[in-house]
């Protein structure tokens, strides 16, 4: 055991600086997984850590339309006979337009807008811009509480008078921290208004998209009272929900968040794996003469191999150590980068578990991939001492490193498991990096075979250059494998990025409207489109809406107390706007059943989208009931449909046959084509606003631009993990440089000797770098064109246009970056004097 | 003792066969100082690594203290050289991350012996290199380094001491100086010497002598012949 732990410690101290790049590639990678964990740990803790104040209140229950005397006497029922309800008041929310009263001043904004009734909040802060908390005496007289940037975009002060509806609200002061928080994703900012004045402003008649809450505070656990609730509430379109099953449901989702980004971070480890695979393979190659030194002086093969497992357990835990440290500096980065972004009360440290966790997936790492290289040691025979045979023994695979292989695999297998927290997700993401590796490694063989081919160079610098690629222990295949990898992340999510943004481009989609009214009243519809008419010179499109939720399918009642029917809600349990026209649409086509021709049949006739079809698992002649206005209405699937995003102006998933809601209580959409200039456009608004209070507007503009910011910061996140991979295999390059550089030493030594001029030799380093790095680019661009066309194709159904700019400067950023790190840690080399170098061979 | 009975060895050069050592049969007695002479590729280093186990024979046996060791596994055989064999290497083969002090105490370590750092110390004085323990390989001269291999030979009290041409990268007198140092240590710790050699001066000073050509002995004399043996030698 002396004998194991003394030569452990002294071949550490002799080869840490050889080992120094497995070191890193463990630390990068343990680093990326604890950085992104530890992240969405701390961002989960902040957000959904207490969802009582993300709800303030214990328990709510939800509905999108008036709460009806029945519905409030069935919920009094059971809050009496429970008797912990401690308070209660009551939320409407909606969206709206805003703009000042103040003339001159021309701006329109898209508010968020909130009624609120005392008490106000049950539980959570509301604190004022001044540091006061609120003060329901605010809101008296029509006063509302505005977000601070409100003012900015209007244009307006605390005391200035804005529009909303028909309702003119005094702004009485700005807040700080809202109860419950900005709630996420908004269109619009929040504004505070009482909500007896929210009821009188005229913004809920005929509204779409209003929620309204009842919230309560209890002074004990509320779940059986919500479990009693949805009893009682069997049945109708209300839904109840306690804070606790809010908790939950927001741990979920973290969670999988959380496992998702391990995953990504476990790639960015495996990668380092591969990295340590290759110090290890070189490590042993270089160590041959040491191991057959010490068989020959009694040492077993287990002995030996035992002490370099050691040293790498050592070297996996102390690299491990120095990610954890590498996620606690880009903690505190992010804090200083994107403080604003991020919540307030947001930890930024790496917890416990999460270190200790890294810590276990960073040692595992290391044992794993060192685990094949380091059995070839069993084949190192002492009698190379004597007669130096070639090292063909020691890359045959025999039974004993099939099966440490396999248990390796399975090793590896386990570990994407773990981290995923899904047998499937871990299966997949193995398979899928090993296929994908695969083919890039594959590609790289293909690649440096053409280049054996054509290596009949009129230079005599290209020529030694690609020599140099065929290099014993040079690992020409394994860099292009891993910086081609990494070129392949980054640049599939630029070109992906790319045809997103132009998907939204409006001089490529002629039919996508640039302004959106919608809750236009039938009253209302002949002066809005003469309105249009005459500001912008186009006739409006407008069409009829109803307001319709699903209740029955083929006879089923849709149970909205049923949990996954509740955590559907936003698919089938929502309201839906129905239209009904004669017409099929031109973007539209039929994939079962048949458009139907006149208007009106002896049974009620809808059309639905072949995406509702597949959710309900609808066809040709099945029946649905929607509830309009609180009646029940069923209906005949006639045909299913499917649209063509690309050609779109308008997507309704339900248009029904002619002769069937006509009479039904219903607004107007309508849409514009015409691109009118930002000045134009917010006239335009202005004049909608103060002739049709009611009416909202939505600038596709300003949509567009907060899918492209959202698309845009998608693309920063994933180009960061992407620049890790890239560093991953850049620090490969290095090691690979690091490991070779004797021979290279050798080579440059005899090529002075046969009278090259340094200028030669650096002309080889530069091309064998510059020859590596765009093969490694051409690997990376030509798979990122591949699969962003696929995923472009068959997963985002959106138009694919190859880019040769972004892949040809792909390949050019590649092969500089390959180019300048192989050549500056090869340098040095350059200026060594022969002499010594031959005379030490 | 040391006993080889009718060994082969072919090795596989490409796609032919070559023959090292062809049916040899020896015998070497405990305590005896046998060096072994032939012409370059006679099979001389083949024979020695034989004998150390560090290779196995095509055909034939080959027996230490009339155990035969051509069928042991690499680890009792790893055992049987740390308990009974010392190597010293023409190219010394010193481990180069390791000081010279800590090269000396590696076999020690291997055997698990307590008392193996003063015995280092004491093996360092015996081979004159005391002051240079704490330097590394690559900062000794070719004699040193020799020195120390020959320290570390005798580290686990060896009964056999296996020499292939120590003195092979050395200039004379520090060849003179390592055989000295050899044969004395040889002596005063009574170890069988087995020294695979060139040099026809130093071979004749050894008890016996066996002369190989082609993979087989074509003279074995076990007394001091040195005349004949030269004329056998210069054969070559």
């Amino acid at each position: 055991m002396n004998f194991i732990i003394n030569l452990t410690l002294r071949e550490i101290r002799s080869s840490w600086k050889r080992l120094l790049f497995f070191f890193l590639c463990i630390a990068i990678g343990v680093g990326s997984i604890v950085a992104l964990r530890s992240l969405i740990q701390n961002l989960s803790q902040a957000v959904g850590g207490d969802a009582r104040e993300l709800m303030t209140g214990d328990f709510r229950v939800t509905s999108t339309n008036d709460f009806s005397p029945t519905d409030i006497a069935r919920i009094e029922k059971v809050l009496k006979a429970s008797n912990i309800v401690e308070a209660e008041n009551e939320i409407v929310e909606t969206s709206a337009m805003t703009r000042p009263v103040q003339g001159g001043n021309n701006k329109v904004e898209f508010v968020s807008l909130k009624g609120i009734e005392p008490p106000f909040p049950l539980v959570g802060k509301f604190i004022m811009s001044d540091g006061k908390p609120f003060d329901f005496k605010l809101l008296a007289n029509r006063g509302a509480v505005v977000a601070p940037i409100l003012l900015e975009e209007l244009g307006v002060k605390i005391g200035d008078k804005i529009k909303i509806g028909e309702a003119e609200f005094t702004i009485t002061d700005t807040f700080d921290e809202e109860p419950g928080g900005s709630g996420g994703f908004s269109l619009g900012a929040r504004v505070f208004v009482e909500k007896k004045a929210f009821d009188e402003a005229g913004i809920t008649q005929n509204r779409s998209r209003i929620s309204r809450r009842l919230l309560y505070r209890t002074s004990a656990n509320p779940t059986a009272l919500v479990e009693q609730l949805r009893t009682e509430l069997e049945g109708s379109t209300l839904r109840v929900q306690s804070y606790r099953e809010t908790q939950e449901r927001l741990g979920e989702q973290f969670e999988r968040t959380e496992n998702y980004l391990s995953l990504t971070g476990l790639l960015i480890l495996v990668l380092g794996g591969v990295g340590v695979w290759n110090v290890a393979r070189v490590f042993v190659e270089q160590k041959r003469e040491s191991v057959a030194v010490l068989k020959c002086l009694g040492a077993s093969g287990t002995k030996i191999i035992t002490v370099y497992l050691l040293q790498i357990l050592v070297l996996g835990f102390v690299g491990s150590l120095f990610g954890v440290l590498l996620a606690q500096l880009g903690l505190y980065y992010a804090k200083f980068s994107f403080n604003d972004s991020l919540p307030a009360a947001m930890k930024y440290s790496v917890p416990l578990t999460t270190a200790l966790t890294g810590i276990v997936l960073g040692i595992l790492i290391s044992l794993l991939f060192s685990a094949l290289p380091l059995l070839q040691v069993r084949n190192i025979k002492p009698n190379l001492l004597l007669r130096d045979e070639n090292n063909k023994n020691l890359r045959k695979l025999d039974l004993t490193k099939w099966i440490f292989g396999i248990v390796c695999l399975a090793g590896l297998l386990g570990l994407a498991v773990w981290q995923a927290g899904s047998i499937i997700v871990g299966t997949f993401f193995l398979v899928g990096l090993g296929l994908t590796s695969l083919v890039l490694y594959f590609s790289a063989v293909v690649l440096t075979w053409f280049l054996k081919k054509l290596k009949n160079f009129s230079s005599f610098s290209i020529t030694q250059a690609i020599n140099s690629l065929y290099r014993p222990g040079n690992q020409t295949r394994i860099i292009l494998l891993a910086v081609g990898l990494g070129a392949f992340v980054v640049l599939s999510v630029q070109s992906l990025s790319l045809n997103l943004v132009r998907e939204f481009d409006f001089s490529r989609n002629e039919r996508l409207p640039s302004l959106f009214f919608i809750d236009i009243q039938k009253s209302q519809a002949e002066e809005f489109d003469q309105l249009i008419q005459a500001s912008i010179g186009e006739k409006a499109e407008i069409i009829p809406t109803v307001r319709a939720r699903i209740s029955y399918v083929n006879g089923e009642p849709i149970d909205y107390q049923n949990k996954e029917v509740r955590q559907d809600q936003g698919q089938i349990g929502r309201e839906f706007a129905v239209t009904y026209r004669p017409e099929l649409d031109q973007n539209e086509t039929i994939i079962a059943g048949k458009w139907w021709q006149g208007e009106s049949s002896d049974v009620p006739q809808v059309s639905i989208l072949d995406t509702i079809a597949e959710t309900l698992k609808l066809s040709v002649g099945d029946s649905i009931t929607f509830d309009i206005s609180g009646r029940n209405l069923t209906v005949q699937v006639a045909n299913i449909r499917k649209i063509d995003v690309r050609n779109t102006r308008t997507a309704f998933i339900f248009v029904f046959r002619p002769g069937v809601l006509e009479n039904a209580p219903q607004s107007f959409a309508a849409t514009v084509l015409k691109r009118v200039p930002a000045v134009k456009r917010q006239r335009l608004q202005r004049d909608v606003i103060d002739k049709f209070p009611n009416v909202q507007i939505i600038d596709v503009a300003e949509i567009v631009k907060v899918v492209k910011n959202l698309v845009e910061n998608f693309v920063l996140a994933i180009s960061f993990v992407g620049s890790f991979v890239i560093l991953s295999g850049i620090l490969i390059l290095i090691g690979s440089v690091a490991l070779t550089k004797s021979q290279r030493v050798y080579e440059n030594a005899i090529l002075k000797t046969l009278g090259a001029k340094w200028k030669t030799l650096a002309a080889i380093l530069f091309a064998e770098y510059g020859i590596l790095g765009i093969m490694a680019g051409i690997i990376g661009s030509f798979f990122a064109t591949a699969l962003s066309y696929a995923v472009s194709k068959y997963i985002l159904d959106i138009e694919w246009e190859f880019n040769l700019s972004l892949m040809l400067s792909g390949i050019f950023i590649t092969a500089i970056l390959v180019m300048l790190v192989g050549a500056i840690s090869s340098f040095n080399i350059l200026f060594k004097k022969p002499l010594a170098t031959l005379r030490s061979q | 003792m040391i006993t080889l009975q009718n060994v082969t060895k072919i090795v596989q050069s490409g796609t032919e066969s070559l023959t090292i050592l062809d049916d040899v049969s020896l015998e070497i007695n405990d305590g005896q100082f046998v060096s072994i002479t032939g012409a370059s590729g006679s099979g001389k280093s083949t024979l020695l690594g034989l004998i150390a186990g560090l290779d196995a024979p095509t055909s034939g046996e080959v027996l230490i203290d009339n155990e035969s060791i051509t069928k042991m596994s690499e680890d009792d055989l790893a055992e049987t050289r740390s308990k009974k064999i010392g190597f010293i290497f023409q190219s010394f083969h010193l481990i180069p991350s390791l000081t010279a002090y800590e090269n000396i105490l590696i076999p020690m370590e291997i055997l698990g012996l307590s008392d193996a750092k003063d015995r280092a110390n004491k093996l360092l004085a015996d081979v004159e290199l005391l002051n240079r323990g704490h330097h590394y390989p690559s900062e000794l001269s070719g004699g040193e380094k020799q020195r120390i291999a020959i320290a570390r030979a005798f580290a686990n009290q060896p009964k056999i001491l296996l020499a292939d041409e120590p003195t092979g990268n050395l200039d004379s007198k520090n060849g003179d100086n390592i055989f000295d140092l050899m044969t004395d240590l040889h002596d005063r710790n009574q170890v069988t010497l087995v020294l695979v050699t060139h040099d026809q001066t130093l071979a004749e000073k050894a008890e016996r002598q066996v002369i190989l050509r082609d993979g087989r002995v074509i003279s074995d004399d076990i007394h001091h012949r040195a005349t004949e043996n030269t004329e056998k030698y210069e054969e070559f």
